[in-house]
């Protein structure tokens, strides 16, 4: 079904543009980007697609968008709790994965950005991530004729500026769409089927998870508490953003689609798998002033689910898994950059800490 | 002939009459001088100053937004400067960016001005499109914005003093933001400054020269105590409120001349 609507073609000026219509599924709510202030083209997204994937984007060559939002991850950061960056200094935080982001009200774990289009910066700008500064980028980007080209078929332009750079990010971000998963097209009525014990895990699910992991997107956008520990000297969550007490230790609740694929899960990674996921809610759940209160039912910390009840409803949380969407080659690495070595480059291997 | 003559004057002065423009008389200019002060003399970076608590500074970098321009006509009524023409990014560094020049103002005779501090709460929302020219983070706002906490840095001040701890080099920084939050309320630095003076005439492409000073010493002490000993580095955190409560009342009025 990842069909998207037919296209048409437009000449603006002396530029050949093909607008592109993204669909919005229709168990979603409406986009919450503003995509008139950035119509998607096929040039815009193509464009975007490349900068994502380009690691001109880093100080040294070394890393790109794609370094830590892998596509068969979900365009999270497979079996890393946080991500190394430039020179290979880890961030703080677990890399979040990248999908229905015209959806999204806030951006990051603690909500710190509010458009679509200055995410990239958070990264771009960020000393252990991408450690470049974004007029740099630019004259690096003007400095390449193809790519000077390319902006031009895209957006008309002589030069490459913040506004068509993030913009292109933006358009290839906006097509990040992922709701064709087996629950989807069982939802939707589309021929999806569900096992008697999926079923009856999405049941529970409704009971007992779907409060904050709610509607199509699998998550009200809003930031709670929910019991992971925490040494708040390092990291106080929304706090920081809100300079509000009553925030601390409070992130954005994830969406749980693709969860297959996106472990380690929490806003520091620090819990390997979806059985140790609700064990973390049944008995691991850490008491404080701002924990959330659907996690106080009967003044115990966490939720009552039984051991057969885990089992069905992880059974359930499979089937939000979307294998057209981690494997579009729409989204994937284009060629150019497959066989081109990065500098500094290492083979590590990490622990695995399932 | 005669006729022929006249009938290709007349053409001629005709065409050359469609050629000019209409005179404006409905139209004038309004210069804004910022000249930054310290104790009443042009801000120098390579000099060093002396604050309201006795601490020694040299001072590296000024920043700040002026946006949301607005003149008042001694009739009461405003004329606002077109937003996307109104935001300005006044750098100590750069002489051209401390001269601002407001084409375009209807004839009239104008009585005060008014001006943000900062940039307003709903550009700081917008995407990428709506913020160029002084807004650009990749060009002339570099450094003046938050990457992990969305909003412009309104006011900026850097240096050296001795009263600044010695494991940061000896280095404040004053960092000025917060446009009052988006999803969450949050903190709200952003201040508007009102100066009235003697009514100035606006019209046929002329206008007045406003000096506005901006007093640099009383950063430190105009409202609250700002002593670098106790804070030398304030950037998103509470304290800087207390910061901004001083800063919006160090822009006053100097000279204003008509040309």
């Amino acid at each position: 079904m990842s069909a998207y609507l037919a296209i048409s073609a437009f000449q603006m000026s002396n530029i050949q543009r093909t607008f592109f219509k993204p669909e919005i599924p229709s168990n979603f709510p409406l986009p919450v980007y503003d995509l008139k202030a950035n119509p998607l083209t096929e040039e815009g997204i193509e464009l975007g697609r490349t900068l994502f994937y380009d690691p001109i984007l880093s100080s040294d060559g070394s890393t790109s968008c794609g370094s830590c939002h892998q596509q068969f991850a979900a365009f999270a950061h497979q079996d890393h709790p946080m991500s190394h960056g430039v020179d290979n200094q880890f961030g703080r935080r677990n890399a979040l994965p990248l999908f229905n982001l015209l959806f999204s009200k806030t951006f990051f774990w603690d909500g710190g950005v509010h458009s679509l289009d200055f995410s990239p910066l958070n990264a771009l700008e960020n000393e252990v991530e991408l450690n470049e500064q974004l007029d740099n980028v630019l004259k690096k980007l003007n400095d390449s004729e193809e790519y000077r080209d390319k902006f031009k078929k895209a957006f008309g332009v002589s030069e490459i500026t913040s506004k068509v750079f993030l913009q292109s990010l933006t358009q290839f971000m906006a097509t990040l769409v992922s709701a064709n998963s087996r629950y989807d097209k069982f939802i939707r009525n589309e021929g999806g089927l569900l096992t008697a014990e999926e079923k009856e895990g999405l049941e529970l699910f409704e009971q007992k998870c779907s409060s904050c992991h709610a509607t199509g997107l699998f998550t009200d956008g809003s930031f709670r508490n929910n019991g992971v520990p925490n040494n708040y000297r390092f990291d106080k969550g929304r706090e920081e953003i809100t300079l509000n007490a009553s925030d601390r230790g409070k992130y954005k609740v994830p969406s749980l689609r693709n969860i297959e694929f996106t472990a380690p899960y929490m806003h520091d990674g620090s819990i390997s798998s979806l059985e140790k996921v609700l064990d973390h809610y049944t008995s691991g759940v850490e008491q404080s002033v701002t924990l959330d209160p659907l996690l106080k039912q009967n003044n115990q910390p966490g939720l009552a689910i039984t051991d057969p009840e885990k089992k069905k409803i992880i059974a359930f949380l499979m089937t939000l898994s979307d294998r057209e969407f981690i494997t579009d080659k729409r989204f994937s690495e284009p060629e150019l950059f497959l066989n081109t070595p990065k500098p500094n480059e290492k083979n590590h291997s990490h622990t695995n800490n399932r | 002939m005669k006729f022929q003559v006249l009938l290709c004057c007349s053409v001629f002065l005709f065409c050359g009459f469609s050629r000019y423009e209409k005179p404006k008389n409905t139209e004038g200019t309004v210069i804004l001088k910022f000249n930054n002060l310290f104790n009443k003399e042009a801000l120098d970076f390579e000099k060093e100053y002396t604050n309201a608590h006795g601490e020694k500074v040299k001072f590296t970098l000024l920043n700040y937004f002026i946006s949301n321009i607005k003149l008042t006509n001694e009739d009461g009524s405003t004329y606002v400067i077109p937003q996307d023409s109104s935001y300005f990014l006044v750098k100590q560094s750069d002489p051209a960016s401390k001269e601002i020049t407001l084409n375009h103002i209807p004839s009239g005779k104008y009585s005060a001005l008014t001006f943000t501090i900062g940039v307003d709460s709903l550009r700081n929302t917008m995407g990428i499109g709506s913020r160029t020219g002084a807004l650009d983070v990749g060009a002339t706002a570099k450094g003046m914005y938050w990457v992990w906490n969305s909003g412009y840095i309104f006011f900026k001040l850097e240096g050296t003093s001795p009263a600044a701890p010695e494991k940061q080099k000896n280095v404040f920084n004053y960092h000025i933001g917060g446009f009052g939050g988006y999803r969450s309320k949050t903190m709200n630095n952003i201040k508007t400054r009102t100066l009235a003076f003697k009514p100035v005439v606006v019209s046929n492409r002329k206008g007045p020269v406003i000096d506005i000073n901006v007093e640099i010493d009383h950063f430190f002490d105009q409202v609250n105590p700002i002593k670098i000993a106790e804070k030398s580095s304030v950037m998103w955190g509470e304290f800087s409120t207390k910061i901004s409560e001083n800063y919006v009342s160090i822009f006053n009025l100097g000279n204003v001349s008509s040309k």
